[in-house]
């Protein structure tokens, strides 16, 4: 009875359920993780890469795409799926641009996008895009930096700091714990950078790393730039780790006074 | 033949219906080639709205025939043609003067038409060439203006705007619409005004005048502009170079109505008389010279004569 | 009256336009710039039907675009001429055509040549070392087979163009006031001053 409905692309379960927006939800699940951080004028773009095969060409495989001068977008899910909603997102962002001369705003395009997303649970003979996105930009005229993600079912909302694909739950509870308003550009791309080490045990060379300071101004991170925050990171927690190390020994050489005390007392009284 | 023409014909009455059809069935059918941007502005009327035109094979050649363009007068359909609208960008905002003379060949049909149409309260437009024209799809540019800010939670820019309108009459350019307007406005970037025409032309600019009285216009606007003009000074070249116009040009005058856009939208400043201001000036208001605008009044007691001097 | 000229040196083209805009006996506008940067090392100067001028032209600046988006790397200057060229010519066969006259002119960063193509509303196309639209073209032409040269250096093909110009403006009954002039070469695009 209940498997019509997992197969009929877009009708209702009898229990209100979507089910292959739900299992395009599930896809996103296992998509590679990416993470989205916004700064005091200053947002992050960091994904997690795919170890590349040996003979593979490295230059093929991105993840993060400009879809303007003025905007970057980040997905996890599906490889194919993405490509084509980019495609389809650049040539509005054109589009947009020949019809009112302005380029359009973070808000604009992320809501064309959730709005294609939409649409795909909403028609016969499709399915839905299996990615969600990580929208980041400047508004023209504008120096708020913006974060905006987009889910399979069309739902689309602004973050501070957000993260999508595999363990993104845990990194999301990562950036919770430790997201601060008014991050600098340092900051953000360390804060990006640990958040994505959370699920990330291969290290730098599996991150990659796109900034964007201002309307227009986009960089990304060659790999000694990552390594070295990474090694920044890692130094960090092994002095952290040492810390707790030395106060542990700390404590422990304390209790071990204590008893030898305590010893010494009862034998004392003993005598 | 004949089944072939209908076929492709896109003005016949079953073209309309075919592309009434094709625009219902496109509604929920994924076309990439529909995803061309509607900038927001979609769902009103698919793309660039469409009307239905007369059921004959050339819409514009039969607009040509029955209204007075140019060399034939006797025709039964007479568009308002004459008028002088201007509009400039100063330090202060912008300036937008109209003079209020509606002309059906050589008759006055009246002399109190609003030819600044208000599209919302920081954009203003202006009128000239075909007036339903220009009402009509400026009046609509107002409806999408509104959609764009319940969609985009921000007022619309000026470019934009313009923008659309321009589009807007491109898609319907040789179908017989003639308008010249001024879209006037402040916006993110200050103030701003873009001249748009029904050739599909779209100019950004800090003066400009349409109509057959914009020649006179200029003559004394261009003279008297620069970018520091203070409010009262501005007005009061707006009023002037109407009454210029409105004074030597046949087909203007009447009246003339002034608007100034600040920051805060735009304020009507008021309506005067042209033959008023030729002989009294435009009253008791900011910038006034306090004596009329006409010649005979400026120059009045000096003379040219330079007789000898009359040996004592 | 629309005046463009256009001429090639020792890896540069340069492109000129007159910046005046009119309706009928008045100038509606005298610093409209008329020629589109549509890609890093791609100039285009358009002239033609008021309307489809910028129409078009924002059309191909647009596309040119997305192309390099998606692709990274810009279209080089033969092939953006094919593709505008296809595109005109498309247009024509269409119930609305453009009416657009284009000078394009690019330097090729790969083979390290400048490139100038001259082409008509008819999608006519003809790669050239230099050339001109508008009324201009009468005069321009035959001066410009006199005085081009080939290898001549920026400052030389900047005199022969201001050689143009004042032609022009001596002899044509309604000459343009002013000129705006764009350069094209390995740096890239420049906006210079005569």
């Amino acid at each position: 009875m209940s498997r019509s409905y997992d197969r009929a692309l877009t009708v209702f379960s009898p229990d209100g359920h979507l089910f292959q927006v739900e299992y395009a939800a599930e896809a996103v699940r296992k998509g590679t993780c990416a993470v989205g951080v916004r700064g005091k004028d200053v947002v992050v773009l960091g994904v997690e890469k795919k170890s590349i095969l040996q003979l593979q060409d490295p230059r093929t495989v991105r993840k993060v795409a400009m879809l303007d001068d003025h905007i970057c977008l980040a997905f996890a899910g599906l490889t194919a799926d993405g490509r084509v909603l980019i495609d389809k997102a650049r040539i509005e962002c054109q589009s947009h641009r020949l019809t009112v001369e302005d380029p359009v705003t973070v808000e604009y395009i992320t809501r064309h996008i959730a709005g294609i997303q939409q649409r795909y649970t909403q028609s016969g003979g499709v399915r839905p895009f299996g990615i969600s996105t990580l929208i980041v930009g400047f508004d023209p005229h504008d120096k708020a930096p913006r974060l905006y993600q987009t889910e399979p079912s069309g739902i689309y909302s602004a973050w501070k700091a957000n993260a999508i694909g595999r363990s993104s739950k845990t990194v999301r509870e990562f950036l919770e714990k430790n997201h601060k308003d008014d991050l600098s550009r340092e900051e953000s791309i360390k804060l990006t950078v640990k958040s994505l080490l959370e699920v990330v045990q291969t290290g730098a060379k599996n991150i990659e790393i796109s900034v964007m300071e201002s309307y227009g101004k986009i960089t990304n991170l060659e790999l000694p730039e990552i390594e070295a925050i990474v090694a920044d990171i890692e130094r960090e927690k092994e002095a952290e780790a040492e810390r707790k190390r030395s106060r542990l020994a700390a404590t422990a050489a304390g209790q071990a006074a204590m008893s030898q005390r305590a010893a010494d007392a009862g034998q004392g009284s003993g005598q | 033949m004949n089944t072939f023409a209908t076929k492709f014909s896109t003005t016949s009455a079953v073209g309309q219906l075919r592309k009434a059809q094709k625009l219902a069935a496109e509604e929920d059918e994924f076309s990439d080639a529909a995803w061309g941007s509607e900038a927001g502005f979609g769902n009103v009327a698919k793309g660039a709205p469409s009307f239905t035109v007369p059921a004959i094979p050339d819409p514009a050649a039969f607009l040509r025939l029955h209204t007075d363009d140019h060399a034939d007068p006797s025709c039964r359909i007479k568009i308002q043609h004459g008028t002088t609208t201007l509009a400039f960008r100063f330090q202060g905002g912008v300036i937008v003067a109209v003079d209020s003379r509606a002309t059906a060949g050589s008759y006055i049909a009246s002399g109190t038409v609003k030819k600044v149409i208000e599209i919302n309260p920081y954009l203003l437009g202006t009128m000239a060439g075909g007036a339903a024209d220009c009402q009509y799809w400026e009046t609509y540019l107002g409806m999408h203006c509104r959609l764009h800010e319940l969609r985009n939670r921000e007022r619309i820019s000026v470019s934009a705007a313009s923008k659309y309108l321009s589009n807007l009459v491109y898609s319907y350019k040789g179908m017989g619409l003639s308008m010249g307007t001024m879209i006037c406005g402040w916006d993110k970037t200050g103030p701003a005004v873009f001249y748009v025409d029904s050739d599909g032309t779209r100019l950004k600019g800090d003066l400009f005048s349409v109509g057959s009285g914009s020649t006179f216009a200029y003559g004394v606007l261009d003279q008297g502009y620069h970018w520091d003009l203070t409010d009262a000074e501005a007005q009061e070249l707006g009023r002037r170079s109407i009454y210029a116009a409105g004074h030597r040009d046949a087909f203007s005058g009447n009246t003339c109505n002034l608007y100034h856009v600040k920051e805060d939208g735009w304020h009507f400043i008021g309506n005067y008389d042209v033959s008023k201001m030729h002989y009294d000036g435009p009253g008791n208001v900011p910038g006034a010279p306090g004596h009329g605008y006409g010649y005979d009044i400026r120059v009045e007691g000096r003379s040219s004569a330079n007789p000898p001097e009359a040996s004592s | 009256m629309e005046t463009s000229f256009a001429l090639t040196g020792k890896g540069y083209v340069i492109v000129a336009a007159d910046t005046t805009s009119a309706r009928s006996i008045v100038k509606m506008k005298v610093d409209e710039d008329k020629i589109k940067t549509l890609s890093p090392h791609l100039l285009m100067a358009y002239s033609g039907e008021p309307g489809d001028t910028v129409q078009f032209a924002e059309y191909v600046e647009r596309n040119i675009r997305l192309y390099q988006i998606r692709n990274i790397y810009p279209l080089r200057p033969s092939a953006a001429a094919s593709w505008i060229r296809r595109s005109l010519a498309e247009s024509l066969r269409s119930r609305k055509p453009y009416s657009v006259n284009l000078l394009l002119g690019g330097y090729d960063t790969a083979t390290f040549d400048p490139h100038l193509y001259w082409i008509d509303y008819l999608g006519t196309i003809s790669e050239v070392p230099f050339a001109a639209h508008g009324y201009g073209a009468y005069f321009a032409l035959s001066l410009l087979d006199r005085y081009h040269d080939p290898s001549a250096s920026l400052e030389e093909g900047l005199a022969t163009l201001k050689r143009c110009i004042d032609e022009v403006s001596k002899r044509l009954v309604v000459s343009p006031g002013k000129y705006k002039v764009k350069i094209v070469d390995k740096d890239g695009v420049r906006e210079v001053e005569l």
